[in-house]
């Protein structure tokens, strides 16, 4: 008996000592986490979601939607095809395609999902497998976060000192202010990447070579994107859009010259594709 | 009295090791489906929401085998992140007075409250055409024939 008793309180000694072991352990990890949090965590997929939806909100100010709700049917299931073969299937609002009714030729991508194709763009794809290889590179600069992070690191360190010292979830009405300045600057730097400055050059092979393999993963021809990019090198510099922000195409293609993965086309069934784009886009 | 004293004690430490280390992961997009097969058209099992938190069981390539609510399947792991430990995160309230939310950042930074702010600053914009692109959807039944239709690769 006396030998139970020994063992029970040797037993609550270790067993007490391993709590307080994880909970010396996990105060630790709280502290880091706060300091990090206020010093340099990224931004969430929730954020991310919001900042996507202002970006769009404000795109939708500079560009008319084009609404046909059967080619927009169309337009999503190749993208929502093409996300799902890639890194990132899922994002906090899911991916949703847009058509603006504009003639330039460009294509945003805006954070957390939402894509933007005009129906410039839209015209420069010849077949399904073009189709899906503008969207893939628009696919990839949002599973890269590439329009995140161009929002200046300045701004994004002051509003998590503002996130950081807040407990609740509801902001007072001065932290408020602030953070939506702070939000609403973090729109201007992206849509200045968008429309005026472009990505960095290696942010966009970044971008075209993922396209390469959502596009094989997918089951279409990645040469659509040697194509589609090969067209759009035929339009003038001062064309604006997306000429304006991207590198060189030339450049681009041969970037990609010895990326391409091999697959094998079945090439009736891209006749099948080509023909229900053709129903979709040249009718 | 030995052998009721080393069941007793091995009780005890599978409950402690349970309770203070058992994975789990929380759900990190509005909506997302637990299915029967780590595949993406795989029948249905539940249909979690945001921050709900689920049981790993195993981890199957891209996809966690989790427990939710007694139902057993299956979630891709970009729906999903790791989060802290729920025994010490109960501690952790008690001692600090924060919650389990608080030290995921789940609703904090940018979030709705900022996002209605803005849209009161610039009634302008056009929010309600968001809402509208957001409702873009296709069912996976019209995603799985046009798959089919265009001989492409159903993805894994």
């Amino acid at each position: 008996m006396k030998k139970f008793i020994f063992a029970l309180v040797l037993l609550l000694c270790i067993c007490s000592c391993k709590t307080v072991d994880i909970n010396k352990a996990m105060d630790i990890t709280f502290t880091a986490l706060q300091a990090t949090e206020k010093a340099a965590r990224p931004v969430s997929d929730e954020e991310e979601y919001y900042v996507g939806r202002a970006v769009a909100a404000r795109l939708f100010l500079y560009y008319p939607i084009y609404e046909n709700q059967e080619l927009i049917n169309y337009i999503n299931s190749v993208g929502k095809f093409v996300a799902l073969n890639s890194e990132r299937p899922f994002t906090f609002g899911g991916y949703h395609f847009a058509i603006l009714n504009s003639e330039e030729i460009n294509a945003f991508a805006c954070p957390g999902g939402i894509v933007l194709i005009t129906k410039g763009m839209l015209k420069l794809a010849n077949s399904e497998d073009e189709l899906a290889a503008i969207l893939a590179h628009e696919i990839a600069h949002v599973n890269h976060r590439d329009g995140i992070n161009s929002i200046k690191q300045a701004r994004w360190i002051e509003a998590l000192s503002i996130i950081g010292t807040t407990a609740a979830k509801q902001y007072g009405d001065e932290d408020l202010l602030k953070l939506v300045n702070i939000f609403e600057g973090s729109i201007d730097d992206i849509l200045k990447t968008l429309i005026v400055n472009g990505y960095s050059r290696t942010q966009e092979y970044a971008a075209d070579e993922k396209t390469l393999q959502y596009l094989a993963k997918a089951g279409y021809n990645p040469n659509a994107l040697i194509n589609v990019l090969e067209r759009l090198s035929l339009i003038a510099k001062s064309g604006g859009g997306i000429i304006k922000t991207h590198p060189d195409t030339a450049d681009r293609i041969i970037n990609l010259k010895d990326k391409m993965p091999s697959v094998s086309i079945d090439i009736n069934a891209f006749k099948e594709r080509t023909k229900r784009f053709n129903s979709f886009l040249k009718s | 009295m030995k052998v009721k004293f080393i069941i007793n004690l091995i009780v005890l430490i599978s409950l402690i090791s349970t309770i203070s280390w058992a994975e789990t992961v929380t759900v990190i997009t509005k909506e997302n489906a637990i299915r029967e097969f780590p595949r993406f058209f795989a029948p249905v099992k539940a249909i979690v929401k945001y921050t709900d938190a689920l049981d790993v069981i195993t981890k199957e390539g891209d996809w966690f085998k989790v427990k939710f609510k007694n139902k057993i399947g299956y979630i891709h792991r970009t729906a999903v992140e790791k989060r802290t430990v729920k025994a010490s995160v109960i501690s952790l309230q008690k001692k600090s007075g924060t919650t389990e939310d608080e030290i995921t950042l789940a609703g904090k930074g940018f979030n709705p409250q900022v996002e209605k702010a803005y849209r009161n600053k610039y009634p302008e914009m056009k929010y309600d055409l968001v809402d509208k692109v957001e409702k873009y959807d296709i069912s996976e039944k019209d995603l799985i024939s046009f798959i089919k239709a265009g001989g492409l690769s159903e993805p894994r």
